[in-house]
């Protein structure tokens, strides 16, 4: 009796083990704890590397080594590095981050409003790039070879082999200085006045975006324009009778969107560390602000939340990309059969 | 353009008291009348003469083989009638489906009739539905194409078409993915797609070479079960002569992009002709041979498209080949319905003739070991 029970108990587990999605999600936030702790032990390493600290920074060259030493004592920096970084360890499963050594803010309300900003520029330049990038990517692939997907090649080629913060400059050039129509610098909170902010953040979004534009036009024409000359499924369509635009949206593109997903997906960290430099150039007070300014004045502690945020960020983004992926394409999601 | 036609059109399917079809050979002449088809590919300044001067005619409710290699421009040949080849093929000849010319009619215009009067079932099912669509979905795109009838309805008609190709749990099926289906269920799909819109014409393109021979035969009995209910005609792509012989009522053998031999199934397995049909059914695997023998071959390789032979294609291959097969031989009808190509046909009265190719069958044999392991 007891017997039967337990194998049927253990036969609900083991099927709730087989659902591939819920296994996929479990063992993706199993492997992410490690992943994080490695990102954070790396980065508490590499800034106890770093010279100078966050007690010299503060007082200035001028202090002598006893106000620097009396200083470090009380803000803890005196402890051995693995003291410190089990303390900090301890206080960040309990969803504390510590205090900034500079602003003596607390790292988690810092990294709230920041990560806002950050999200938003984000969002802006990802939903910009495939707005435009599939419409081209679909008009380029209609006919290939021809005088637009001919352009859209060489567009999308000089894109990809320019900087993005060169890009920024250019941007600033023609936008903000000869023609006036964005801000060069500066942020208005969305809050205050959404069409303002969404001026300020047009010039950032666009010099993040356009490379990614590029790409995305140049990966999904290619995918669109092998399945066309290529795939049995697409003759079906067309000995079917179905337009050549029918064709290729319902029945190319909706192919090659697995495959963009997967490369937007992974291309998030990519954009995330772009964030880093165009907010320095538009002087947006987003996390790679944030990180940067806080590396420069040996803020440990909000340096160390920050990579720690772009880590979790990256895992995160990885997991939705193939959850999205197993959601939408129906031979995953049946499992293999 | 209402339900109502519809609907009676799905009765007139779906009508299995009815023996066989009213509609018989259509009185107006032939279906479809080719005429000298021939297509070219340019690649890059190479010239591929995939169909060079293909003539046949199909009547209405007729089923039509055309035999050949691979490469022999069987396929190329019939979707250029459906204007599904790539833009650099280049098609002239003519082609008239019910009297209406086909070969360089306008892309809109061609669009009406493809899947309304001529639809294609492919050779591997696997490939030809598409991966990430409901089958039900699939279907229903067929119908909507060339009716204006809603959503609702187009379905109910696809899970009609799917009983009548006979694929088991229709109603189940309609939601499933191709993945969840066998390779003969899928193809069961795909000859339901095409007959959307009950076409007159079908063309099966190796719809049956993917499959295991089992299925095989389920899907060449439900083409002939549709064929005789719908008075559908079929031409049947294939490289199997036994396939033709058993289900086909002409037959047409293709060798370089040529027809060279074209008569009913009938006259053509009772007195084969040409030397190239000949050495294809040598090649056919027989029940009383020896275990272990080497199948007999042809020699050589089918010619390159880009470069064919002068005169007679099949000459460098041929062994009764002689200096008059420099000169093409044209496809002539040489007896009553029986045409071929060929000057020195072989004739099943004339002794001499048989005891040659009895004598080739054997130096064939020893000649290709080769050829043998090319193949496997």
């Amino acid at each position: 009796m007891t017997v039967a029970v337990e194998r049927r108990t253990r036969n609900v587990t083991a099927a709730l083990l087989a659902s591939p999605s819920l296994r996929l999600v479990g063992k993706r936030l199993l492997m992410a704890i490690p992943i994080t702790l490695g990102v954070s032990i790396l980065t508490f390493w590499v800034l106890n590397l770093v010279p100078g600290s966050a007690a010299q920074q503060l007082l200035g060259v001028e202090a002598t080594e006893e106000q620097v030493r009396a200083l470090e004592r009380e803000m803890g920096l005196d402890k051995p590095a693995w003291v410190r970084y089990l303390d900090w360890l301890g206080g960040a499963v309990t969803g504390d981050l510590g205090k900034s050594f500079v602003s003596d803010q607390q790292v988690t309300t810092l990294l709230g409003e920041r990560l806002v900003v950050t999200f938003e520029l984000v969002i802006l330049a990802m939903v910009g790039s495939l707005a435009l990038a599939i419409p081209v990517a679909l008009l380029a692939a209609y006919r290939p070879n021809r005088l637009f997907d001919r352009l859209s090649m060489v567009v999308s080629v000089s894109g990809l082999s320019v900087a993005n913060y060169v890009l920024a400059l250019i941007l600033v050039l023609i936008f903000a200085v000869q023609l006036g129509w964005f801000p060069a610098i500066g942020y208005v909170p969305f809050t205050e006045d959404p069409v303002e902010n969404l001026r300020t953040m047009a010039l950032p979004a666009a010099a993040i975006a356009f490379p990614l534009f590029c790409f995305y036009t140049r990966f999904l024409r290619g995918d669109l324009v092998d399945q066309l000359l290529g795939q049995d499924y697409i003759v079906t369509a067309q000995a079917k009778g179905v337009g050549p635009w029918r064709v290729l949206i319902r029945h190319a593109f909706r192919n090659s969107s697995f495959g963009l997903i997967t490369v937007v997906g992974l291309n998030l960290s990519t954009l995330i560390g772009a964030t880093v430099i165009i907010e320095q150039i538009f002087a947006i007070p987003g996390l790679g602000q944030l990180m940067v300014q806080a590396i420069n004045t040996r803020d440990m502690m909000v340096v160390q939340a920050c990579v720690i945020v772009f880590a979790v960020v990256t895992v995160v983004a990885n997991l939705v990309t193939d959850l999205l992926y197993a959601v939408l394409d129906p031979r995953i999601r049946y499992g293999s059969s | 353009m209402s339900g109502e036609p519809t609907a009676r059109r799905t009765e007139e399917v779906l009508d299995l008291a009815l023996p066989t079809t009213a509609r018989g050979p259509s009185p107006g002449g032939p279906l479809l009348e080719v005429r000298d088809l021939r297509v070219r590919f340019t690649r890059g300044g190479r010239v591929v003469n995939a169909v060079n001067g293909l003539s046949y005619t199909l009547d209405a409710g007729e089923i039509l083989a055309i035999i050949g290699e691979s490469g022999s421009g069987k396929s190329v040949s019939t979707r250029s009638l459906m204007g599904l080849l790539p833009p650099s093929a280049q098609v002239s000849g003519s082609a008239k489906f019910e009297g209406t010319e086909l070969i360089g009619m306008p892309e809109k215009e061609m669009r009406a009739w493809r899947g309304a009067k001529i639809a294609m079932v492919f050779q591997d099912p696997a490939r030809s539905l598409n991966p990430t669509m409901r089958i039900g979905a699939q279907i229903v795109e067929a119908i909507r194409t060339h009716r204006k009838v809603s959503k609702k309805e187009a379905a109910e008609r696809a899970v009609e078409l799917l009983k009548l190709v006979r694929l088991p749990a229709a109603e189940r099926r309609f939601y499933e993915y191709p993945h969840q289906l066998s390779g003969g269920m899928r193809q069961r799909v795909v000859i339901a797609i095409a007959l959307a819109s009950e076409p007159r014409l079908l063309i099966a393109d190796e719809a049956t070479t993917a499959l295991d021979v089992t299925t095989q035969a389920q899907i060449m009995e439900l083409l002939v079960e549709l064929q005789q209910r719908l008075g559908t005609a079929i031409i049947m792509i294939s490289h199997d002569l036994g396939l033709a012989a058993s289900y086909a009522h002409k037959v047409v053998v293709m060798y370089a992009g040529r027809a060279v031999e074209y008569a009913s199934a009938e006259k053509l397995f009772a007195n084969v002709r040409m030397p190239y049909t000949r050495a294809l059914l040598g090649a056919i695997p027989l029940l009383d041979r020896k275990t272990h023998e080497l199948l007999p071959v042809i020699p050589g390789q089918p010619p390159d498209p880009a470069a064919l032979p002068k005169g007679c294609a099949f000459r460098p291959r041929c062994d009764v080949a002689t200096d008059k097969c420099l000169e093409a031989p044209p496809l002539k009808e040489h007896e009553p319905g029986h045409w071929w190509a060929c000057w020195h046909p072989a004739g099943s009265e004339d002794t001499a003739a048989g005891g040659r190719a009895g004598g080739r069958a054997d130096e064939v044999r020893v000649g290709s070991a080769r050829q043998v392991e090319d193949g496997a």
